[in-house]
């Protein structure tokens, strides 16, 4: 697609092998997580996508918030920025803002982009800088040690909430949906490939792209969530024969959140609009002095 | 003749008070004066009462000053709503509306001033222009013809001003000045009321305020983001330069909100560019988190607060210098972060390239702390000379460093190079989280220990800073003044007339309010015996944060009123004279 080409100065897809292996993204950096981890399959994801869009670690900025999952940006050899909880949206639009050549990532938890940072997502999506932005979803604070979480199901016990949780979670998939995200995926580490293929049609989409990966926390966490579990439940969108460009279709699926484990790309825009590091550009080449 | 005049006038919102001031102070900037306006409304968002403060003199205007020379009212009940903003005294000349039907013997002011004349302003405005509207106009007939102010220059602002609305509205308001001309002309005032005129030879002068001139330094200085949320009276800053910083090459971002306007000058900073966001009280209480991880991770930022009347929502329109203490210590942990500020609205632009300097030099977040009154009173200024100022940029590696990149090395200065993203061999992680020097998280007491070394340390230099700090008077003056800020101009005024007055007294006006420069303090107190500590807040936090840091004088005296209560220089002058004696030999305690 050539226009993803501008947008997001990646190449087009490689036509033969990537100039880059997977171990120039991964750094030397021990992860902190526990064995088992859904978020190392992530990472591997990760490593894997960046290799396919082909640009060197250094013109790539990779910001995250708090928690477990924040800890992402150290495991790469990205420009990494590990900020407080909740802001890694804004500040990684003010990295692409200032220097709109830069691949910006941005990656955390649910409670990281849904509880404390969740006010910042309608913005991030409307204002729609060519961002990817990937949550980690465990349903549960791991790095607290298992307090409730914005996607803690209704009734969950945890250490927070000894007597079950008397609030619904909510619904990442239909928030982003309803809020006008361009690009919206689901993944789980249980399926590698499709979690690989996802997170590089994300960085390649020209515009805000969100994806939402199911990534058990093996120590807090559900047992009915973990990857073994996953692999029977899961249900691939395109298996469902789901059109992406069905924005109102992908809203309905997405209502199963919690229910049903969809994986695969739920929306891209067919026609993407202007993203506005591109108008700040245009703006900048109109009104330039000198 | 007056040298110094202070004309101050109040009236419903409808009656156009405000604009009067701002077509007299643009003539006075014709003509060559020098002035200040300040304008005052009350909490309305449109009508109410509204008062502007015109203080005008051949030489540069200091401070707003005190009581008025001239007070026009054009209706008692707003007129005094501004109590202590718009003060009468004995020598003052009252101009006011005779269709207020109060008899000059029976004005509702508690002191006696020195004339008192009922004008049917209202009266001429329709006889003149056939409009009420015409009223300001009016009254500048009456100040031009009465003080012999810029006659020429305020016609030509009102041919200027409604040139465009048509021939009647133009000539009706030229008709309704030429009434107050008249009038003045026809009821000359007793004694001699004629203002100095101005300096032969001078050329025009810009009228400007401190928002503005904040925003046109950050662009001299290179800012090339923006990222911030409006707040009264800071707003005007991002106003000013979402007009301009494209042209720049740059950016700026009005955000959801305050934490997501600084967050995103973080990571523009991070990203190489120098950045910026401005705020009020609310607004810093809300970024303080995002400050601390600026500090942290040792990236540049200049933070603008200007301070206005609180806490929480406050008095947003009225000034205040209330916000040191939050400024100095409201994020958590160990941090310095630099605060200047600005004692005029002149100032201010030498103030923020001052402030981007420092942030980037030392790779720290810098505080501005302006106030209400530097950033929205209305200054004529002479045009700032650029040549003055030099620019520095953060240290970036060199291709040598960037072989075996160390972010946060342990240097002799505490400063080490800093890369950016889209720098080859740069790449490191930065973080909110304590680090060693690589980058990398760590929880060892050692590193937290050497690292907080290097954060604090770094900036000790700042506090060798003398051009931070003016110092005027007898060296060896046993009694001494020390004021920040806006009212620091009100303090110079005082100090100034007490050794006109042939009092040894000097003054200290620090601009790096904040690490506390104890050497400064220090050498200046060598010869006090009393000083006095002049601010515009309750506590007086100038005033606290000194004696933490250094050895005081055995009287050490604060002289601090609430926001929104002006302090005049009369005032001071008095508190100098007034300070009691020590009864002990000159010695510091604390």
């Amino acid at each position: 697609m050539i226009t993803s080409t501008i947008e997001c100065g990646c190449p087009p897809a490689p036509a033969g092998p990537s100039a880059y292996t997977t171990k120039d993204f991964r750094s030397d950096l021990k992860p902190i997580w526990c064995p088992g981890c859904g978020d190392y399959g992530v990472v591997t994801a990760l490593y894997r996508a960046l290799v396919a869009i082909g640009r060197p670690a250094h013109e790539i900025a990779f910001i995250s918030g708090i928690g477990c999952s924040s800890r992402i940006p150290g495991y790469t050899t990205a420009y990494g920025f590990n900020t407080v909880h909740g802001r890694a949206l804004p500040v990684a639009q003010g990295i692409k803002m200032a220097n709109p050549d830069l691949l910006v990532l941005v990656a955390g938890g649910d409670g990281d982009g849904f509880s404390i940072g969740g006010g910042h997502v309608p913005h991030a999506i409307r204002r729609n800088l060519d961002l990817t932005y990937i949550v980690m979803d465990n349903h549960i604070y791991g790095l607290t040690k298992g307090q409730l979480s914005p996607t803690t199901p209704r009734g969950a016990k945890t250490s927070s909430s000894t007597y079950g949780s008397m609030e619904d979670p909510v619904n990442p998939l239909l928030y982003v949906l309803g809020y006008g995200a361009g690009f919206v995926a689901q993944g789980v580490p249980a399926d590698m490939d499709g979690l690989t293929k996802m997170i590089e049609e994300a960085i390649r989409y020209p515009g805000f792209a969100f994806v939402n990966i199911q990534s058990p926390c093996v120590t807090f966490g559900d047992p009915d969530d973990q990857m073994k579990v996953q692999k029977t439940k899961m249900r691939k969108l395109s298996a469902e024969g789901h059109d992406p460009a069905n924005r109102l279709r992908a809203m309905e699926l997405a209502q199963d959140y919690g229910k049903e484990l969809y994986t695969g790309v739920f929306y891209r825009n067919p026609n993407p609009p202007p993203t506005y590091d591109s108008q700040i550009r245009e703006r900048q080449s109109a009104l330039r002095v000198g | 003749m007056l040298n110094d005049l202070i004309i101050g006038m109040a009236g419903s919102g409808g009656d156009g008070i405000v604009s009067a001031g701002e077509s007299l102070i643009s003539a006075l900037a014709q003509d060559g004066y020098y002035a200040i306006l300040t304008k005052s409304f009350g909490s309305q968002i449109r009508g109410g009462e509204s008062s502007c403060r015109l203080r005008v003199a051949s030489t540069p205007v200091l401070n707003p000053g005190g009581t008025l020379t001239v007070a026009v009212v054009l209706n008692w009940e707003d007129f005094l709503r501004f109590g202590g903003e718009l003060p009468v005294g004995p020598g003052t000349v009252v101009i006011y509306e005779q269709k207020t039907k109060v008899a000059p013997d029976a004005i509702p002011l508690s002191v006696k001033p020195a004339i008192v004349r009922a004008v049917p302003i209202t009266e001429l405005a329709m006889k003149s222009a056939g409009t009420q509207q015409a009223k300001n106009n009016v009254v500048l007939g009456l100040l031009a013809g009465w003080f012999g102010l810029a006659r020429e220059s305020i016609l030509e602002g009102i041919r200027k001003k409604f040139g465009r609305k048509g021939v009647d509205i133009l000539q009706g308001n030229e008709r309704a000045y030429t009434a107050g001309l008249d009038y003045a002309d026809r009821h000359p005032l007793e004694g001699d009321w004629r203002f100095n005129p101005p300096q032969a030879g001078v050329g025009k002068r810009r009228i400007t305020d401190g928002n503005e001139l904040c925003a046109s330094a950050a662009l001299f200085a290179g800012c090339k983001f923006f990222g911030g949320y409006p707040i009264t009276p800071a707003t005007e800053i991002m106003q000013y330069l979402q007009k301009d910083i494209w042209k720049h090459g740059g950016s700026l971002l009005q955000a959801e909100d305050e934490i997501a306007g600084i967050a995103a000058v973080v990571g523009a900073s991070f990203a190489g560019r120098k950045a910026m966001t401005a705020t009020s009280g609310p607004g810093l209480s809300l970024k303080s988190e995002v400050l601390g991880l600026a500090s942290q991770a040792e990236l540049p930022l200049v933070c603008v607060n200007v301070q206005r009347g609180g806490p929480s929502t406050g008095l947003p329109t009225k000034s205040e210098q209330a916000d040191l203490f939050a400024a100095a210590f409201s994020a958590h942990g160990d941090t310095v972060r630099p605060i200047l500020a600005p004692i005029s609205v002149e100032d201010m632009f030498g103030i923020t390239v001052e402030a981007f300097n420092i942030a980037e030099e030392f790779q720290t977040p810098v505080i501005v702390l302006s106030d209400q009154e530097i950033a929205q009173r209305k200054d004529i200024v002479d045009p700032v000379d650029r040549s003055r100022f030099k620019l520095v940029d953060r240290l970036v590696p060199t291709a040598a460093e960037l072989e075996n990149y160390t972010r946060f090395r342990l240097t002799e200065s505490g400063i080490s190079p800093l890369s950016h993203p889209g720098m080859k061999g740069g790449s490191y992680l930065a973080a909110g989280i304590e680090h060693n020097e690589r980058g990398d998280p760590t929880s060892s007491g050692e590193m937290h220990e050497q690292m907080n070394n290097k954060r604090l340390n770094k900036l000790n230099p700042l506090k060798l800073r003398r051009d931070l700090f003016l110092i005027e008077g007898d060296p060896a003056a046993e009694v001494g003044v020390i004021s920040w800020g806006s009212v620091a101009g009100v303090a110079l005024e005082a100090v100034r007339t007490a050794r006109a007055q042939g009092l040894a007294v000097k003054l200290l006006i620090p601009k790096l309010v904040y690490p506390v420069a104890e050497e400064i303090y220090q050498e200046f107190f060598a010869s006090l015996r009393r000083c006095l500590v002049v601010e515009q807040s309750h506590q007086g936090q100038l005033h606290r944060i000194i004696r933490m840091w250094v050895n005081v004088p055995a009287v050490f005296d604060s002289f601090a009123k609430s926001g929104a209560n002006p302090i005049t220089p009369d005032e001071v002058l008095r508190k100098i004279s007034a300070m009691p004696r020590p009864t002990a030999p000159a010695s510091l305690s604390r």
